[in-house]
């Protein structure tokens, strides 16, 4: 049986972490609290290869080799809508809405023969794939790969930006490598986030400023709704730690 | 006036420890320098820190993350583990304890130190060094013993 998958706008999916494209972070600096998410791709992954050409390879201690994706991230808690969801869970920003948005339900970080468990609709979600739903899927492949072609070719095109800030922090901070080791080991493997003012930092970018004056009061009205939830409290740290940062980054000469 | 302590833990008085050196003074030395950045944290100078950098690595500096690290962390000693020089070349190995987030923590570091025009800066640094590399020292036949007897080397424990 083929695969058939339409969206219902049910809004499910627009709710928590959203890996965005460099591009679509920097586009959106005014709406996304930013930060780069840091996953661990194991060598017997069936996307490890895909993954060390998007991201980088790491030699942990244990001198095993991993792939690690850096992906730029509204980071947002996983119950948190996306700021740009309206309350009648259509898109805000349709027209200009990010490659990843886009592209859903295919993710172009697996490889293109590697998607049809994707079309299966998460608990809760309310995508309809019934016999009226058209098959998007046909013997491993993307029938309308628009979308998908175009977040890879950015992927692929960001690799280099991405592998320059791997560098920069595994010098810099070089006890990330034994997080990475943690969650290589980890069976659920696990994600490491990191701030965006050390990857503006690290990548030289000469509109730092700008994008540091767009975050700074994003990540300070999401430190003040996760104040109060213990179940937030990493995420608050963050926040408003990222918040002092923004501001400071804002306002250098 | 009373002087305080340095927060370097020097046991000096900060007026003539780190304070001359913060205040623009060049550092005598490489420890010198090492404690006097490990004061400007503990008091807020980030402008100290950017200026000792080298210049192969300014542009790495995140001033926004240091000022928020400085802000957020109870320091609270310094050790200067060893330190040594060679001409304008130094390498202060250290240990920083400090409080963050009620957790007490330990940042151990190897850091390298260059003189330019009579600056010292910091050039660099290893987290967590591994030991030393076991140095093999090369003695001739004919040169004293290094156990001390007093022996030629041939005579002695290279027989």
């Amino acid at each position: 049986m083929e695969p058939r998958f339409a969206c219902t706008a049910c809004g499910k999916c627009c709710h928590g972490l959203l890996p965005l494209t460099l591009t679509d972070a920097v586009a959106h600096a005014v709406r996304f609290p930013l930060a780069l998410v840091w996953t661990v791709v194991r060598s017997n992954a069936k996307s490890y290869d895909l993954a060390t050409r998007l991201g980088t390879s790491v030699r942990l201690p244990n001198r095993k080799t991993v792939a690690v994706l850096i992906q730029p991230s509204a980071y947002l808690p996983n119950h948190f809508p996306c700021p740009a969801l309206q309350p009648d869970n259509l898109c805000g920003i349709h027209s200009d809405k990010p490659s990843r948005c886009r592209t859903m339900p295919f993710y172009p970080y697996r490889e293109e023969k590697d998607q049809a468990d994707l079309l299966v609709p998460r608990k809760g979600w309310e995508c309809d794939v019934s016999a009226e739903a058209p098959v998007v899927y046909r013997n491993h492949a993307i029938l309308d790969r628009t979308n998908f072609d175009r977040e890879r070719a950015e992927l692929l095109e960001q690799a280099p930006v991405m592998r320059t800030y791997a560098d920069y922090v595994l010098k810099y901070m070089p006890w990330i490598v034994n997080d990475l080791a943690k969650m290589a080991a980890a069976p659920a493997g696990g994600k490491l986030v990191t701030s965006l003012s050390s990857f503006l930092t690290a990548t030289r970018r000469t509109d730092a400023r700008e994008l540091a004056a767009a975050q700074a009061p994003l990540m300070q009205a999401m430190a003040e709704r996760t104040r109060t939830d213990p179940a937030l409290a990493d995420l608050h740290k963050n926040y408003a730690g990222w918040a002092k940062e923004m501001e400071r980054l804002a306002q250098r000469p | 006036m009373t002087s305080s302590a340095c927060p370097c833990c020097s046991g000096l008085p900060f007026e003539t420890c780190c304070g001359p050196i913060l205040a623009g003074a060049p550092a005598a030395t490489a420890e010198a320098l090492m404690r006097s950045r490990y004061t400007a944290f503990v008091r807020h100078d980030l402008d100290h820190v950017e200026r000792t950098h080298a210049p192969e690595i300014r542009e790495d500096f995140n001033r926004a993350e240091a000022e928020r690290v400085a802000e957020e962390c109870d320091w609270q000693r310094l050790d200067v583990l060893r330190a040594t020089e060679e001409g304008d070349e130094g390498t202060v190995e250290f240990l920083i304890h400090f409080r963050r987030d009620g957790q007490d923590m330990r940042h151990h570091e190897r850091a390298s130190f260059r003189r330019i025009d009579g600056q010292w800066l910091y050039s660099a640094g290893e987290v967590n060094p591994k030991g030393e590399p076991r140095r093999v020292v090369k003695v001739g036949r004919n040169e004293p013993c290094p156990c001390g007897s007093g022996k030629k080397f041939k005579a002695c424990c290279g027989r």
